[in-house]
């Protein structure tokens, strides 16, 4: 692995229940940068995301940096309404201390929440009651509450209002920037690849294309990608501005 | 073992298993028919069977194509009659409901520091408990892996090992499900679930056996239905007094 490699991907593949649902895949991601994973519905960008956390099993190679954080902030996060959790215990999930956290540790939660546009008063809520939004920002706060090396988001922005959607963008930036975090993103929107990524990859159960969205994402790639449909004209009108 | 009991509950309930759990506490019938027969004490019998069921259990739970809870009910009824037609009848109602019988001082010094120290497991790695029933996902990403969901069902096991000659195999999934049930209808923080949880545990526990020992009842049945006595009473009290009742267990937690 390259020094300033934090993760190196070589022909994986993943085949649930006899169900190839990826294959193919190869790519590199060198410290700091922000790679985008593209693809239609049911494209298996969820499921590459897993296999790099080891939570399904595969096939090929998926290298890590050594003693990397990694901070994941998933796309559904069911939460039972019923479950007795408060946000600060849903942070001390993280913690080395659950019962008696250490106080510096509860002042940082403090600055982390405003990041994400967060105050200090709903700490004492518990999960279950947040909206939607709320609980998007939370989840994205929790993901970079010890700030990890590598942040993996998938469709961070998916379910929020618009402008918390600018905030979301704007903070993965200044995570690249401030504390040289490496992002991986899973997103429907191109315009924000564009804007965002050093690199991308296109998916649709096999790897259709790789490297710096300007250089291969084609109007002809993304038809093959996405179909002639309009969520292409959109992204290509995108492209234009 | 009341304590023990709220404590683990708390995350069988957590879990949405309680009919698995109570599935898997009359998994211990055989086990006592077996322990009868070789003539050794029905606790290490109650211990093999259950910790097998859970390891059962925990393997049927990471293959989610297979339908788990039939399976368990299947395991359950097996093994209820079983153990039906292998206890012989005298002491098949103390398996059971529970007798409580005298401890010798060393065995009751066994079972109450084996108690002690399962319950104090269960609250020690609660973070872990928590992390892997809210999210499991997560929790594996960091490092908090599918062992302690097996870990969770075998203290568990352990637990109602201890507890079945105190209430018998029926009513000791009743023991581990009431408090849990019980702190739900309070808590909103989960650090006063749990705490909550396992105090009512050892509560009912001790105000059922003096219940049992002043009316010559049971000693089972009497904790279990003053249990649920107490959790009919969680459930009409108005919610103001179950937060101020919360905030005092939960000041001696802070």
């Amino acid at each position: 692995m390259e020094q300033d490699s934090v993760l190196d991907v070589r022909d994986c593949a993943v085949v649930l229940d006899g169900q190839t649902l990826l294959s193919g895949v190869s790519f590199k991601v060198r410290k700091g940068e922000a790679l985008a994973v593209i693809g239609p519905n049911g494209a298996g960008k969820t499921i590459l995301f897993k296999a790099l956390l080891g939570l399904v099993p595969f096939r090929g190679t998926i290298e890590w940096g050594e003693a990397l954080r990694i901070g994941y902030v998933p796309q559904k996060f069911p939460v039972d309404k019923t479950v007795p959790l408060t946000v600060c215990e849903f942070f001390l999930l993280k913690a080395k201390r659950f019962w008696s956290p250490d106080e510096t540790f509860l002042e940082h939660l403090s600055h982390e929440l405003s990041l994400v546009g967060l105050s200090q008063e709903i700490l004492e809520r518990p999960v279950g009651e947040l909206s939607g939004g709320q609980l998007q920002r939370l989840l994205i706060g929790w993901a970079m509450v010890d700030h990890p090396e590598v942040m993996l988001f998938d469709e961070p922005t998916a379910g929020i209002d618009v402008g918390f959607e600018e905030t979301v963008y704007q903070l993965l930036q200044r995570l690249q920037k401030e504390r040289n975090t490496t992002i991986l993103l899973i997103s429907h929107e191109l315009n924000i690849v564009y804007r965002y990524a050093d690199q991308v990859v296109c998916l649709n159960r096999e790897m259709l294309c790789r490297g710096k969205p300007h250089e291969v994402l084609h109007p002809q790639d993304l038809a093959r990608l996405f179909g002639e449909s309009g969520f292409y004209k959109h992204a290509n009108e995108a492209h234009q501005h | 073992m009341g304590i023990a009991s709220g404590a683990i509950g708390s995350f069988i309930i957590l879990k949405r298993m309680a009919l698995v759990g109570d599935a898997l506490s009359h998994v211990a019938l055989p086990g006592i028919a077996l322990a009868l027969f070789y003539a050794i004490d029905p606790f290490w019998g109650v211990l093999i069977f259950l910790s097998a069921a859970a390891v059962i259990v925990w393997w049927l739970e990471g293959r989610t194509t297979l339908p788990s809870d039939a399976l368990v009910g299947l395991l359950f009824t097996t093994s209820l009659a079983i153990g039906v037609l292998t206890i012989p009848d005298e002491e098949l109602i103390e398996s059971l409901f529970g007798g409580f019988p005298a401890l010798s001082p060393f065995a009751f010094s066994v079972t109450a520091g084996l108690a002690l120290a399962s319950g104090g497991i269960t609250i020690g790695l609660a973070r872990q408990f928590v992390f892997r029933t809210m999210t499991p996902d997560l929790a594996q990403v960091h490092g908090v892996g599918r062992w302690f969901d097996l870990f969770l069902f075998l203290l568990f096991a352990l637990i109602v090992s201890l507890g079945i000659k105190l209430v018998g195999t029926l009513l000791m999934g009743a023991l581990t499900i009431i408090p849990a049930s019980i702190a739900k209808n309070f808590g909103k923080s989960m650090k006063g679930y749990l705490a909550l949880s396992s105090l009512v545990g050892g509560l009912i526990s001790v105000v059922g056996l003096l219940i049992a020992h002043t009316f010559v009842f049971l000693p089972g049945p009497s904790i279990i239905l003053f249990g649920v006595g107490l959790f009919l009473i969680s459930l009409v009290l108005p919610r103001s007094a179950r937060r101020s009742m919360l905030k005092l267990t939960l000041l001696k937690f802070r």
